[in-house]
């Protein structure tokens, strides 16, 4: 509570009741604003009550200022008449002399004959018992005249004569302070000897024993403090390999700029596929090429392709450098030299295999704000004896399961999968099937496994359309990358 | 994915059967593929690129058929061994455009529709799986309009009237002054090396692979159709001569071969229509599915994906569908059988694990050094790795450098993959600045740089704190705490770096090496970027 407020309880507390604003004022030496602002709390908390009036106020001019001093002019005029029992027109000179000899004259208190003026019977009586407008004005000029019950007509008359100004205004009456008020007050009181605050002098000496601290209206409008957190994708992204390591996953990685060989035709994608067309894939100009490093599965490729796609293969645009549309070609890599050791120390493998990894990838996009040209991508496989659709199927439900979302297969194709699939995660939030990604049975062309029971589980799936599913604040994947603090502040942990 | 039209009036007389929306709809999405768009009058579809067949409203609705057990017919040979045409091929195509095959199609009854459907097929199959005609080009004409027999070879220039053309053209004009031949005349090198042509004996059919002749023209007159088909394989010319063959079967057709002789090499028929067959153990396709199927069920999965099978022992013999070209091995007939027998009925099983799983080690010290970061009160920040020189470079007051460069940009916002974290990080702070200050931010992520000719990757970290007090010692006070956490034990130096006030920048050093550097950033890049407030800022090797 505001000292004001406090001050102006105790006064009305004290006080025997009928207190006005200038009485509060005069209790509590606070200004009349101050007052007035204090009661406004006062009565908005229940602890006092007050009517609010509007009354016409009169205030004397300084002519009716002057009047009430030295008389009206025309009482003036009229006690000198009364004295002299007549008094010649001609001799009453001055401004005094004629404003009294015209009101008098106009009010019929004297009467002039043959030059002389005299006062009437109505003038000698009224001389007798004073002038009404007489007493308004010495009483307005000792503030104990009011307004109410006036005689409207002596009103107006004064108005005319510039001798008083009336304004409205608005007054506060009645003012009493309520039950709750009076408790408030007194532990107002009470808390005149409250702690403001804790610090080492007070907490080492002992001070505030048997003190109170002052209490803090909670309800006050605070801004919030930031917290510094976690880019939303990167929980997502956490969260994702936290799935895959409990599902018994190991992370593997690989480089973002790769070579078309790791890109599409270890993957079986045809040189002159449409999905290896600069439309779509960024192609670079330093390095425009790099080294192969995949001598050893070069002539096995170049075999799988000439033989199944009918065209000759190209070992130079197998070493063009891209920038990777999929992280399958980390998922390539591993494939290709893990089989072959596979092969050669079946002993020292325990099958399954589950690997995985997250990252970058690039598309060649026209930018807008639903397209951005780089995104993050995840791919798994598992390298087992006699896996099945049906187990694909399984893994990627579990992965999907962690995050709550629910996952439907349909039947799609791929270059390098068959049997293949796509995926789709149902959005709670849009009530519609949204694809996630592709997957598949690896070919037998890319795999080379002698081993026939052997198979190769894999699939690949971006990982911004999780984060679509789950924050339903999200409108489009651009507000992902380079957004500002302020976007980062609003993210709702996911 | 290629995307096709089909009229729908068309489309249910091929069909024969009645099929609703809905009920198409959930069919195509069965098979593995999409409508995109139902509309008054046509449908539209996503067909994957391996199944060009359906490109075609005959061939979808064969599949279609078949798939909803509808449809019985697998059987697509031609009796008739004796050819009714003959193509000699010359000695020079071989150098451009080596391969082609044919076919006729007697007694076609064709109205608009038919009509507007074998154009609009030949030229989708020719735009994708024809590669844009770079590896296959189809032409169909009026077989009573020529005049047997038809050669192909590489010609000299030559004049013509081209379809829809009033006047004839001399080969190099059609290059030159027809839509078609600007945008295909790439492909035979524009005719450096001659013109492959098709001639019968009033001259030229068709300039190959751009544009046929008026004179040969097709409409709903047309009777008996000849088609060809030339390419750079001739395994998939004549593959797709025998998916036409199989449309044309379809509509009713007498189909009949051509001869084609090869120059010095004697001579083959096209379409063959021969009958091809993959064999595997009855139980091989549910093992791989994970279901299991008895041969009743094996055989009518295999009818509905339009296969014959017959059990040879305890082996099962499929016959391949003709029209068919995506068909390689027993794992392509695996994954049809899945789709028949449905990938919503397909029950999920777990693979159990061996191995414990693991994150990267990479990882695991990334999230260390992030927590610490936001233990410090600096925000986590993600951008992309593409990025151009103004921003990378100019932005930040330096000159460019080698660095790693897209060849094929579509926007002049991306040329290269960045260098550093803090222009994207500065990028960040001006999206910022309207929000409360302070502003840390970081971003833990790669960067690409060139090491002599090889692309370098390596992980860095980025940290900006934008504020009106931001100074150097807040920023070395953060130094100071990571490279005590991290027992890094970085010596520091003065740094003149452009992208800060000269004298207000460290170099940390890891003996003589520069691993990173920190310091005030030069109001000049602050307003480069739009930014209102100091910024101090830190980047660092991982």
């Amino acid at each position: 509570m505001h000292k004001y407020e406090t001050a102006v309880l105790e006064a009305l507390r004290k006080g025997s009741g009928g207190l006005d604003i200038d009485a509060l004022s005069e209790a509590t030496k606070v200004g009349r604003d101050g007052i007035m602002w204090a009661l406004e709390n006062l009565k908005t908390n229940g602890f006092v009550e007050f009517k609010v009036e509007t009354n016409k106020r009169m205030e004397l001019t300084d002519e009716g200022r002057g009047y009430a001093e030295n008389g009206l002019p025309e009482e003036n005029l009229m006690r000198a008449v009364d004295k002299a029992g007549s008094v010649p027109v001609q001799s009453l000179k001055g401004e005094g002399n004629q404003i009294g000899l015209s009101w008098a004259k106009r009010k019929g208190f004297i009467e002039i004959k043959d030059g002389k003026v005299m006062l009437t019977a109505d003038g000698k009586s009224a001389l007798q018992k004073g002038i009404p407008e007489s007493g308004v004005l010495s009483g307005l000029a000792t503030g104990s005249e009011k307004s109410q019950g006036m005689n409207e007509n002596l009103m107006r008359e004064l108005l005319a004569r510039k001798l008083i100004t009336v304004s409205m205004r608005k007054g506060i009456v009645d003012i009493s302070i309520t039950d709750a008020g009076i408790k408030a007050s007194s532990s107002a009181r009470a808390g005149a000897d409250q702690l403001e605050s804790l610090d080492k002098q007070i907490i080492k000496t002992g001070k505030w024993k048997g003190r109170a601290f002052k209490p803090y209206d909670v309800s006050v409008p605070i801004g919030r403090k930031a917290a510094a957190k976690r880019h939303p994708l990167r929980q997502i992204m956490s969260q994702m390999r936290l799935a895959y390591t409990s599902m018994g996953f190991r992370e593997i990685s690989g480089p973002a700029i790769e070579s078309s060989f790791w890109v599409f035709d270890s993957l079986f994608m045809p040189q002159g596929h449409p999905a290896r067309e600069m439309q779509d894939t960024f192609y670079l100009s330093n390095p425009e090429t790099l080294q192969l490093d995949a001598a050893p599965y070069l002539s096995s490729v170049k075999k799988a392709q000439e033989t199944w796609w009918h065209q000759n293969w190209s070992l130079a645009e197998a070493k063009k450098a891209v920038l990777r549309t999929h992280t399958t070609s980390v998922s390539a890599r591993y494939v290709y030299t893990a089989i072959s050791d596979i092969v050669q120390h079946t002993s020292a493998y325990s099958l399954p295999i589950k690997r995985f990894s997250l990252g970058r990838v690039f598309r060649n996009e026209n930018l807008d704000y639903r397209h951005l040209a780089d995104l993050n991508m995840t791919d798994g496989i598992i390298i087992g004896k006699d896996l099945t659709l049906s187990n694909l199927f399984g893994v990627i439900t579990k992965l999907y399961g962690s995050f709550g979302i629910k996952v439907k297969f349909k039947p799609s194709y791929f270059p390098f999968v068959e049997p293949g699939c796509e995926f789709y995660a149902y959005s709670e939030n849009t009530k519609e099937w949204i694809e996630m990604g592709g997957a598949g049975l690896l070919r037998e062309e890319i795999t080379g496994i002698p081993r026939k029971d052997i198979r190769v589980l894999a699939w690949g799936a971006g990982l911004e359309r999780i984060l679509l599913i789950k924050d339903r604040s999200l409108k489009s994947v651009t507000e992902l990358y380079g957004s500002g603090i302020g976007w980062l502040r609003d993210r709702k942990l996911s | 994915m290629p995307v096709t039209t089909f009229d729908r009036d068309y489309l249910n007389r091929v069909l024969g059967i009645k099929v609703d929306d809905k009920t198409l709809e959930l069919q195509v999405s069965k098979m593995g593929f999409e409508v995109e768009k139902f509309e008054k009058e046509s449908i539209q579809l996503n067909i994957t690129p391996n199944r060009p067949d359906l490109l075609d409203a005959v061939g979808f609705a064969r599949s279609l058929k078949n798939f909803m057990h509808k449809g019985n017919k697998f059987n697509y040979n031609i009796e008739d061994m004796k050819p009714v045409l003959r193509i000699n091929v010359g000695s020079k195509i071989r150098a451009v455009r080596p391969y082609v095959a044919g076919l006729v199609a007697l007694g076609a009854e064709l109205d608009n529709e038919a009509v507007a459907n074998l154009m609009n097929f030949s030229e989708k199959f020719c735009d994708t799986y024809g590669r844009r005609r770079n590896k296959i080009a189809i032409g169909m004409h009026n077989l009573n309009a020529i005049t047997p027999p038809l050669y192909y070879d590489l010609y000299p220039n030559d004049s013509f009237t081209p379809l829809n053309q009033q006047k004839e053209y001399p080969f190099e004009k059609v290059l030159k002054e027809l839509d078609q031949g600007v945008e295909y005349g790439h492909i035979i090198d524009n005719g450096s090396q001659g013109y492959p042509a098709l001639m019968d004996m009033k001259g030229t059919i068709a300039l190959i692979p751009i544009i046929n002749s008026e004179r040969t023209k097709i409409d709903k007159e047309t009777k008996d159709i000849f088609v060809d088909v030339t390419g750079t394989s001739e395994y998939t010319v004549g593959r797709t001569a025998e998916m036409f063959a199989a449309t044309f079967m379809d509509l009713g057709c007498d189909v009949k071969r051509v001869e084609i002789a090869y120059f010095k090499r004697k001579p083959i028929l096209t379409p063959m229509m021969e009958k091809k067959f993959i064999k595997m153990p009855l139980q091989k396709a549910g093992s791989q599915l994970g279901v299991a199927l008895g041969f009743n069920n094996v055989i009518s999965l295999a009818n509905k994906m339009g296969y014959e099978a017959a059990l040879l022992g305890s082996n099962i013999r499929f016959t391949l569908p003709t029209y068919r070209i995506d068909i390689m091995n027993e794992q392509d007939v695996i994954e049809d059988l899945g789709i028949a027998y449905g990938y919503d009925y397909i029950q999920p099983t777990e693979v159990y694990s061996v191995e414990q799983g693991r994150q990267a080690d990479t990882t695991l010290a990334a999230d260390k050094i992030s927590q610490m970061m936001i233990g410090l009160n600096f925000s986590e920040a993600m951008n992309s790795y593409l990025t151009n020189e103004k921003i990378n470079f100019t932005g930040m007051r330096l000159k460019p450098t080698i660095r790693v460069q897209i060849k094929n940009p579509k926007t002049t916002s991306i040329t290269m993959m960045r260098t550093w974290l803090l222009p994207s990080l500065m990028n960040n702070l001006a999206a910022s600045v309207h929000d409360k200050m302070p502003q840390n931010l970081f971003e833990l992520d790669n960067v690409f740089y060139m090491h002599g000719s090889k692309p370098i990757e390596v992980a860095h970290i980025g940290l900006v704190s934008a504020d009106s007090r931001a100074n150097f010692n807040e920023m070395k006070a953060v130094f100071e705490e990571m490279d005590a956490l991290l027992g890094l034990g970085y010596k520091l130096a003065p740094y003149d770096h452009k992208s800060f006030i000269d004298g207000r920048c460290a170099q940390m050093l890891d003996g003589k090496k520069v691993v990173g550097f920190f310091g005030e950033i030069h109001p000049e890049v602050l307003s480069n970027f739009g930014i209102e407030e100091p910024v101090v800022a830190l980047e660092m090797t991982l």
